[in-house]
Formats: C-alpha cells, structure tokens, sequence
C-alpha cells in the first residue's frame, strides 16, 4: 500500500504543480495586459487622431488670427483717416451673409429626389417604412455636409443653422414651411464626393433604397440654390459681454 | 538495490518531465508573441505613447495661446469699431446689422438664456455585458437638434462646439467628430432661447427624450438664466459655389 503511494506521490505533486505554475501564468499574464493597456496600438491610434484634429483646429485658429490682423491693420488705418469704416462693415457683413446662407448661391453639386414607396404593395408589415420620415433627411443633410457641401435647400428651402426638419403629420416642416413628398434636395459642392456620399454601399441613401423608397441621384453641372429669405431676430441672445 | 524495473520507471518520469517541460515553453512562447501582436512591440509602445502625448500636450498649449491671441485681437478691434461707431447713426445701424449677421454665421459668442440638454449612455448591462453608445446612433441628436430649432432656438451648441450651417456630426472610430473636432460622450447640448418653449419641446410627451429614455440613455434636461455659446472656430472655404443675384420674377 505505501509503495503505490509512494510511486504515485510524483505524478500527482507534478500535476499539482503543473496547474498552479499554469493558473499563476495566467493570472501574471492578465495582470500585465491590464497595466499594459494604455499603451496599446488603439490607444496610440486614438492619440493620435487627437494630434492631427488639435492641429487642424491649430490651422483654422491660425487662418482667423491672420483674417484679425488684416482687420485690425485696416481699422488703424481708419483711425489714421486713410480708409472708410462702412467699407470695412458693408464687407462684414456680405462676409457674415453668405456664410449664414442669406446669399444665393451657383456651383456644381448634386440633386436628390426622394419620395415615398410608389407601389400599392406596402414593403413590410409597417406602412411606416414607406414613408420619408424627418430623421431620412436629417441623416441624408448630415451625410452630404460630411462630403463637404457648401449650400444645400430641400425644396427650395435653404438649410441654415436654425433649419428645422420636423415632421408634422403628413408633411415635413422645413424653416417654418411645409412641404410634402417628393422632396427635391441640392447640394453645391464636389459632385463625386456627394455623389459618393448618398449612394456608395452602406450609406444611409443606400439603406433607404433597401427599403424601397424612392431616391434617385443626378449630378448637375450648375445648380442654383436661393438665399434664405426670411427675417431674423434676436430676442433672446446677445454677444458675450454686452451688458449694458 | 534497485532494480531493473525502477531504474525504467525513473527513467519514463524523466522524459515525462522534459515533455511537459518542453510544451510549457511553446505555451509561454505563443502567449508572449500574442501579446506581443495585440499590445506592440516590446518597451517601444511606452516610449512612442509618451512622445505622442507630450506632442499632444505642445499642440493643445499652442491651440490655447493662439485663442487667446486671437480674444486680444478682437478686444482691439472692438475697441476702435465702438470709437468709430458713435460718430453717426448710419455707422451705428450699419454696425448693430454686422452683429447680427456674425451672430447668424456663428462667428460670435453668445450668451443668454436657454436650455441644457445631457445625454449619457447605457449604464453596463451586468446581464448581457453588452454597451451601445449614442455614437452609433447620431441621428438621435440630430433630432435634438431639429426639435430646439423647431421651437426657435436661437444659437446652438453641441459639446461647446457652434452648431452653424456647415456642422456635421461624425462617428469616427470610438469618438464623434463635430466640426472636425473630436469629441465623446456624453453629450451636452446647450441652446439659447425662450426657455420654457425650448424645455417643453424637448419633454414634449413620446417626443425626443421620450424615445432616448427608452433606449436607456440618461438624459437630463434643464434650464439656465445665463448660457454661453462659443464662436464657430472653423472657417469654412467655397471652392465650387459663386453667390449670384437673383432675379425677382
């Protein structure tokens, strides 16, 4: 009896020692990856990305700081009598326009048609998945200003930073107005980046023809995008530090 | 005496323990080069992680002296506009239309009041350990924004960034990208305006937060007396469109 104990106490140990070396290895190797974490390739990557988007905003900072200057050196002159200050202002404030979408504006670009599913035969069990809904538009403008879109209206309406899009029934309210189905979308800017940016495989455009609701893309050499026309008030904003 | 018998067995526990030896390493050897791929190379990683994060560092204190730059700039600026103003009513309409318009493109800061709108993601389901983010699903809060513009929001920002015409929000990787900055959650969006109107839009019943709360997103909406809105920090270049006049039919 002792001797096959005694044969058999080797093995075992062996197996014993075996399988705690085995969990004591991977918990040691656990540990490390954990402490090692902040430094893998991801999170490089990650720091990375940081970099060159704080050093874009470093390059749009600097293109302002230039624009100031040039401004500043223009209103000394001004002071020293050499120039107009309503020169100076009326450029503001056709400047100021046009990037707030007051100005019409031509280029080359795309046009989007989107309408509802044309046949009888619903596509699913939901009528819904027919129907345009605002969140198509809202995902279609964003994909568009994406790819760079300088000007983009929805029938016939310019989208500015107020622009609504808002369901409202069976129409879509669209800076106060309503419009319905089919909606006629343009957009000046690169017309293969746009193009690419509604139709390439994967994109939302590309999804909302899976669920068969009309969208046709034409690329137009010159398009026309009108101003926005109406009025603007400020009621309740005020320029930082303006309390008088 | 030993016999023939335990010299053999000896001999067996011998190439036992050379075998296990021998497939340990090759364990070891696998899990270091695994590592090795996942983690990086070696003592490398550490050593690029921290030029890149003292290149971070440099590039982020160049951004803020550069702002600041640019915030003397305009004090100055100001400054000689206000003395040049006063001068005539024609200067001073012609200035307060400047102001409007800068408003209107987001090249001014503001300040007013108005509402704040948080969006958090998902607390970690214990149960299935999966997380969804509110950067899969951006177009939630192009909805936020559609529904403050609605009830006529008058500036708009987006995690301090100026929500102007050209904005657009980007999931990149395991960020957003707003205006070509990146950004993460949670989200913050602040918008000046009546702010009873711009609340009650917000809560409006199986509206926005309605939906967002159901996809367990922690939202939190509130008023403030005094909100601040930053400039829009990006300029943005036409290259393809011309303005034209238009002729009225």
């Amino acid at each position: 009896m002792g001797d096959i104990m005694r044969r058999h106490n080797p093995k075992i140990i062996l197996t014993i020692f075996s399988i705690i070396v085995g969990i004591f290895i991977a918990n040691q190797i656990k540990l490390k990856l954990e402490t090692f974490t902040p430094v893998t390739i991801k999170s490089l990557q990650a720091t990375k990305a940081e970099i060159t988007s704080v050093n874009n905003e470093i390059s749009e900072l600097n293109k302002i700081l230039k624009a100031k200057e040039e401004e500043l050196a223009l209103l000394e002159n001004i002071a020293m009598g050499d120039d107009n200050i309503l020169d100076i202002l009326k450029n503001d404030i056709s400047y100021n326009k046009l990037y707030s979408g007051q100005t019409s504006l031509k280029g080359p670009g795309i046009v989007i048609k989107m309408y509802d599913n044309p046949e009888e035969r619903s596509y699913g069990f939901d009528l819904n998945d027919d129907l345009i809904h605002d969140v198509d538009i809202l995902n279609i403008l964003n994909d568009l200003k994406i790819a760079g879109a300088e000007a983009i209206s929805v029938n016939g309406e310019r989208v500015l930073s107020t622009s609504e899009i808002k369901c409202a029934g069976p129409t879509i309210r669209i800076n106060g107005r309503s419009t319905a189905t089919p909606f006629v979308i343009k957009a000046i800017g690169d017309p293969k980046l746009l193009y690419a940016s509604v139709n390439a495989p994967g994109t939302y455009g590309d999804i909302l023809k899976i669920y068969s609701i009309g969208f046709e893309t034409t690329v137009e050499d010159m398009l026309y995008i009108p101003g926005y026309k109406g009025v603007f008030n400020y009621r309740f904003a005020k320029p930082l530090g303006e309390d008088d | 005496m030993k016999s023939r018998g335990d010299m053999m067995k000896k001999f067996k526990e011998y190439i036992a323990l050379t075998l296990v030896s021998i497939f340990l390493g090759i364990i070891l050897s696998i899990q270091f080069k695994t590592i090795n791929k996942t983690v990086g190379e070696g003592v490398l990683p550490t050593q690029r992680a921290q030029q890149l994060a003292t290149e971070l560092k440099k590039a982020q204190n160049e951004r803020e002296v550069l702002s600041k730059t640019i915030e003397e700039l305009e004090g100055k600026i100001k400054q000689y506009e206000m003395g040049e103003v006063d001068k005539n009513v024609y200067v001073e309409n012609l200035y307060s239309d400047t102001m409007k318009y800068r408003m209107l493109a987001g090249y001014l800061d503001l300040e007013g009041p108005g509402v704040v709108m948080e969006i958090n993601d998902p607390p970690v389901d214990i149960e299935y350990g999966e997380m969804y983010s509110i950067i899969d699903e951006l177009d939630l809060v192009l909805q936020v924004i559609s529904v403050l513009n609605a009830a006529d929001a008058e500036a708009i920002s987006i995690n301090d960034q100026r929500y102007t015409s050209f904005t657009e929000i980007e999931k990149a990787g395991n960020h957003i990208e707003i205006n070509g900055v990146s950004t993460s959650t949670p989200i913050v969006i602040k918008a000046i305006g009546r702010a009873d109107t711009l609340e009650a839009a917000l809560n409006l019943k199986g509206g926005i937060v309605t939906m967002l709360r159901a996809y367990d997103y922690l939202v939190q909406v509130y008023q403030e007396k005094s909100i601040t809105i930053p400039r829009s920090r990006k300029v943005k270049e036409f290259i393809y469109s011309i303005p034209f006049e238009e002729n009225s039919n």
